[in-house]
């Protein structure tokens, strides 16, 4: 048996801000639709918007944290990886101080991952070297 | 003005296009015959990055015909004797010069911009992208100002944003100068309020924009770069520069959905959930908070964004957790009262979208900004004109690299196209290769045939591609985008800033164009 069901969301690729009904079966994405009651597209969208959806699905989407160990990157545990970074961070902030370490945010993820991203700088690390590509 | 409307940002290209059968009178400012103009009044193909002379000699024609509005600048502006001696050499003449347009079609455009009862601007890279970028926005604004153009429906000023979140995340903080609310950190209050609530004392100290980072690689003093969903390898001028600045890197951490150019140059790479498999909310480019929800169940092994950093700071010893987005949000909520204290995910799920400010849950939103310019009322603040002055493209076309090459973004394509290499199939997609869009004289003189590789050299790099030869762009211009890293457009542009945003030169760069033989 199949399930089906349908998903009101936002576009995920410009500025724009349109309204979209995605129709998903068996955990895919199986379609895009303009969602008439949206207020910014009513029903319309771009070529992006209606299909250019496949790469949420895609094989190559990266599954796993890696390491660079002897030059290459490797997979390794959730747990490898966060006590890495975090031992390497920490001595970096203790050799060098908090702003020797710089975080470029993302434009793309939500307004919650990006406020936990500058708390993240701002009292972990103690820094306000972070920006965005509000300049690209 | 600097904004191929129809081909990025689509659904406001087709409202735009709508509007005019309408009635709108469109102007489209651009130095490319881009689509837009099939639906304008009227094309001012303008010679890249001479905005300011353009806008200036409009501010000189508006103010010797006396079209600008005096009650408005008395109440309301400071510094318009400044402007007016600022522009007093921009005549439509000398203008004309500068910009390749006619001094009538300059005057022309100044008088319907002024006497419209509501005019707007809308713009987007093509005004930011310059060396001089935050001085055009500046002289956007002088230009409003002038005529009372803000503040009221239908007339003001919109930066049409590129990426969907590119705006809340400046919003929330993303920002080296301010907190979540777009407060400057400096606001002792309101930095304390931030102090009080997590517990730590923040750092007065400003920090780097992206441009700065860059250039503090380069002399060693930042060792460590932590990078979320974001391509900076291709996606940043002088691609051989940046090469070389993150290789100095001590940690490079790159938390994303692809392997992209920047990941394989990482120490660690972190898989993080895609659009499809987050909750929460997005900002649009008309300051509209809206949902994203979870349409799927994430791949395995991948996690939140949001999730990985709280992981990683309860670890480093600052205990964050959260059980969802909309948790979050309510700590967005309480802080940031005045921007978002009205805007609950459950008014949300009613009434789409609310913009913010909103402080409180009767709040309606504010659908207009700056209305206080028309309210009955004593101004409280005067905003002061800018006076700027039009400085020319730092790399401008000579002997040796004839050509100036300006940069962009095309219909089907989407930045450094890691997503939008992965159309449904079924899906017949027009542009599947960077090319090099040449006009058809420049391409006879060269001997350059339809789709026929060239080499395109600047003084930073060079790489092939096939020409397309189209009347979009002028005899001496070329164009490309920067979507596909089989031809990384970046190794050409130029590595010179706005000394303000620290935005990039991107629309202007010196190329020479060679045959393959």
């Amino acid at each position: 048996m199949t399930s089906k069901s349908q998903v009101k969301t936002v576009c995920g690729y410009c500025g724009t801000g349109c309204g979209l009904i995605l129709e998903v079966e068996d955990n895919k994405i199986v379609k895009i639709r303009g969602d008439k009651e949206a207020p910014v597209n009513k029903g319309q969208t771009c070529v992006k918007g209606a299909f250019a959806y496949q790469y949420v699905h895609a094989p190559e989407r990266l599954n796993s944290p890696m390491i660079r160990k002897a030059g290459q990157l490797v997979k390794v545990s959730w747990q490898e990886a966060y006590d890495y970074i975090s031992n390497r961070l920490s001595a970096l902030k203790k050799d060098f101080g908090p702003d020797a370490i710089s975080m470029f945010a993302c434009a793309r993820t939500t307004n919650e991952s990006n406020y936990i991203t500058q708390k993240f700088m701002r009292t972990v690390i103690g820094s306000n070297n972070i920006d965005g590509c509000n300049r690209t | 003005m600097g904004s191929n409307t129809t081909e990025a940002h689509p659904i406001i290209g087709n409202r735009i296009k709508k509007a005019a059968k309408g009635g709108l009178q469109i102007v489209v400012i651009d130095p490319r015959s881009i689509d837009m103009v099939k639906s304008a009044h009227k094309h001012l193909q303008i010679n890249v990055g001479t905005d300011i002379a353009l806008i200036n000699a409009m501010i000189h024609v508006i103010i010797k015909e006396g079209l600008y509005d005096q009650g408005f600048i008395g109440k309301h502006t400071e510094d318009f004797d400044a402007l007016q001696a600022k522009v007093a050499r921009y005549t439509p003449e000398y203008s004309a010069e500068l910009t390749g347009l006619s001094a009538e079609e300059i005057a022309e455009v100044a008088r319907m911009y002024a006497t419209s009862s509501k005019s707007m601007i809308a713009y987007t890279l093509g005004i930011t992208e310059h060396h001089c970028g935050v001085n055009n926005v500046f002289d956007i604004a002088n230009l409003a100002l002038l005529t009372g153009q803000i503040g009221k429906k239908g007339s003001g000023i919109m930066p049409l944003r590129g990426q969907n979140n590119v705006q809340g995340a400046g919003d929330m903080g993303c920002l080296p100068n301010q907190l979540t609310g777009a407060v400057s950190l400096l606001n002792d209050d309101y930095r304390q309020r931030f102090e009080k609530a997590w517990n730590v004392e923040i750092s007065q100290k400003v920090g780097d924009t992206q441009t700065r980072t860059f250039d503090k690689i380069e002399t060693g003093e930042i060792k460590a770069l932590y990078c979320i969903g974001e391509n900076p390898l291709l996606a940043d001028v002088h691609m051989n520069h940046t090469r070389t600045l993150l290789e100095k890197l001590d940690l490079l951490i790159v938390q994303d959905i692809f392997m992209t150019e920047t990941a394989e140059m990482a120490d660690v790479v972190l898989p993080a959930k895609s659009w499809g498999e987050v909750d929460g909310t997005y900002t649009n480019t008309d300051r509209r908070v809206q949902r994203v929800r979870t349409a799927i169940e994430a791949q395995p092994n991948v996690k939140e964004d949001w999730e990985i950093l709280c992981d990683l700071s309860t670890l480093m010893g600052y205990p964050m957790s959260y059980q969802s987005s909309e948790g979050i949000w309510d700590e967005v909520r309480e802080l940031a009262w005045e921007m978002y204290g009205g805007i609950t995910y459950a008014r949300l799920e009613n009434e789409y979208g609310i913009h913010y400010p909103c402080p409180d849950e009767s709040h309606p939103g504010t659908k207009i900004l700056h209305e206080r310019f028309h309210a009955d009322k004593e101004a409280e603040r005067r905003s002061s004109f800018v006076p700027v002055d039009f400085t020319p493209p730092l790399e401008k076309p000579d002997e040796l690299y004839p050509f100036t090459l300006t940069t962009g973004r095309r219909y089907e394509s989407y930045n450094t196209h890691t997503q939008t290499r992965h159309y449904a199939a079924g899906v017949k997609i027009k542009q599947t290769e960077e090319t090099l869009d040449i006009h058809p004289v420049d391409a006879a003189r060269l001997n350059i045939n339809n789709g026929d590789l060239v080499k395109v050299s600047s003084r930073r790099g060079s790489l092939t591609v096939k020409t397309k030869i189209t009347e979009q762009v002028v005899p001496g211009l070329v164009f490309m985008s920067f979507h596909w890293s089989e031809v990384p457009t970046n190794v050409l542009t130029l590595n010179e800033y706005d000394p303000i945003s620290g935005t990039a030169e991107f629309k202007a760069c010196a190329v020479k164009i060679e045959t393959i033989a």
